[in-house]
């Protein structure tokens, strides 16, 4: 087995786009064990300031172990500013993964609203081995929380995108691009990862048309291993937690508030 | 190594060392830890136990404050009987002792929970949670010198093995409450558990927890806990496990040469699941560099 908490190098972090971050951990004894869906629980300073880890999904288990990420509060700003060489206390990986489809379908659908984007990657990389078609539907702020598809689309995914200002494709939320999912609920599974308003919709949506979906939930954490229950919410099921149980959901288990 | 002796005891269970996890900061070992550097602990505390299975509090339960948390989880817990049928196994598997933590909502749940964990057996210690702050009562019990006394005592009658009160950093004079619970038998005191505490989201101008007041923990705690600790052990007689932001062997030697006879890591579980067993390295480190060869020659030494 392999440790739980590990000390580990930053073998790079760079800047993709505006807005958003890619971190290069030189992980080996995390290398192809991820499931897409888990994620991993960084703490970004040796001190106190600030005092939680910092949950993210993983975005690519490939030479590297890779977490994308926005620089917006003290703790993601502490990252943003690692290089090269420096060491990054990392636990996990940890959490339920997503179901991988069934035999019988045929279409995926991964939606996302910005940072939400992280863990399709992942999905797709281990998705693009099978004869399906996989949709992309991405939701962003503006032109500068538009992470470039290019990636996705390597993977042979088919990329739509929205932006609230209408900067990059069509003008408006992720849920203008609802008509590109075919909807034969046999067929058909929906993956959902974002703001709770988008998943929220994507829930309705799936209700409506009998499709099968998952969601990843992203709560505040502190120990990311189910002992603190601090990160539940509400769900069909009762309380869960989303470090333990979660992230991954299916997605008519959750109660959106 | 095999010089130093680090054992103690609480009432007639014995620790093969000092360091124990505070309750409600530990779970899941079997899945996530090296059991077989868990089993280095002295003891494991599992999260408090109600009679009845609770849900815990709404949502939103933690809040990251400076050099620690504010938390109102309210104890989501399976129950006695789901925690003795589905986890209590499982802890016992581990080769550690158990100190059990319990709450009662009222004197008969304290005696009726108090009886199904003897029956049950298979533990060191019966911790009772008298001072949780988020579970819905004008008051604790910690709060009462009379209720503390009234409890324990009925606790004793029934319990087999040494019972231990833990109490609040709420109250005006926590040497009055320790006495009382000493007076009624008590085998050992836990001290501290959370501070009662509040942040608010200005944007929102509402409180930021669901439970609107949570407990303070963590390092921004630990001098108010070892202050706590000290005064207490010039008071009474029996052992007291100490918690209150314990990060490092450091920490936890504050709170031995404050009078502490073992030590809890609690919320910086969270953050570093590895720091229990630093604190036990670094104390055995600390006790080789002094030439100290018990750790109970280190109990309450600080000078003054």
């Amino acid at each position: 087995m392999a440790k739980l908490q590990n000390i580990f190098k930053v073998a790079s972090n760079e800047k993709l786009c505006p807005k958003f971050y890619r971190l290069c951990i030189d992980a080996k004894p995390l290398k192809g064990k991820i499931k897409p869906g888990q994620f991993v629980h960084i703490r970004t300073n040796s001190g106190y300031e600030p005092f939680f880890r910092r949950p993210f999904s993983v975005y690519r288990d490939k030479r590297y172990i890779e977490v994308f990420y926005e620089a917006v509060g003290p703790g993601t700003t502490i990252m943003s500013q690692m290089k090269k060489g420096d060491d990054i206390d990392v636990l996990g990986p940890v959490g339920t993964p997503f179901d991988l489809p069934d035999k019988n379908i045929k279409q995926v659908v991964m939606i996302a609203g910005g940072i939400g984007i992280a863990p399709f990657m992942v999905l797709s990389d281990v998705l693009k081995k099978r004869k399906l078609e996989m949709i992309v539907l991405y939701g962003g702020r503006t032109r500068g929380h538009v992470y470039p598809m290019k990636e996705f689309k390597e993977n042979g995914c088919k990329v739509h995108v929205a932006t609230d200002d209408g900067s990059v494709g069509t003008h408006g939320r992720v849920s203008e691009l609802f008509d590109k999912i075919n909807l034969d609920p046999e067929t058909t599974m929906v993956y959902t990862c974002g703001p709770t308003p988008m998943m929220a919709a994507v829930q309705k949506f799936a209700r409506k048309h009998k499709l099968k979906g998952q969601a990843a939930c992203e709560e505040i954490m502190a120990c990311a291993l189910g002992a603190c229950l601090g990160c539940s919410i509400r769900t069909t099921n009762g309380f869960k937690t989303v470090c333990y149980d979660g992230p991954v959901f299916d997605l008519q288990e959750i109660i959106f508030d | 190594m095999s010089e130093i002796n680090l054992s103690v005891k609480i009432g007639k269970a014995k620790f093969k060392n000092p360091v124990t996890v505070a309750s409600g900061t530990f779970g899941h070992a079997e899945k996530y830890y090296d059991l077989e550097e868990v089993k280095k602990l002295g003891a494991i505390t599992p999260k408090t136990v109600t009679l009845p299975a609770q849900e815990g509090n709404p949502p939103v339960r933690i809040v990251e404050t400076p050099s620690g948390m504010l938390n109102a989880i309210g104890i989501e817990n399976p129950g006695a009987d789901g925690f003795i049928e589905q986890k209590l196994p499982g802890f016992q598997k581990i080769g550690v002792p158990l100190i059990i933590s319990v709450l009662g909502h009222s004197d008969k749940e304290f005696q009726t929970i108090a009886r199904k964990f003897t029956d049950a057996g298979g533990f060191a210690a019966l911790e009772l949670n008298l001072s949780c702050p988020n579970v819905g009562h004008k008051s604790l019990v910690a709060q009462d010198p009379k209720a503390t006394y009234r409890i324990v005592k009925m606790v004793k009658k029934i319990a087999d093995v040494p019972v231990i009160a833990k109490l609040a950093p709420n109250v005006t004079d926590i040497t009055v409450i320790a006495r009382a619970a000493e007076d009624a038998g008590a085998d050992g005191l836990s001290l501290i558990n959370t501070f009662t505490g509040m942040v608010i989201d200005v944007e929102k101008q509402k409180s930021v927890l669901g439970n609107f007041t949570g407990g303070l923990s963590g390092p921004a705690i630990r001098p108010l806990a070892v202050n706590l600790v000290y005064q207490t052990a010039q008071k009474v007689r029996i052992p007291i496990i100490a918690m209150g932001g314990i990060a490092t062997a450091q920490d936890a030697l504050q709170f031995i040469l404050a009078g502490a006879t073992m030590v809890a890591v609690g919320t910086m579980n969270f953050v570093n699941p590895r720091a229990p067993l630093d604190v036990l390295h670094g104390i055995e480190d600390y006790m080789k560099r002094h030439k100290i060869k018990t750790i109970k020659s280190l109990r309450g030494k600080v000078k003054r």
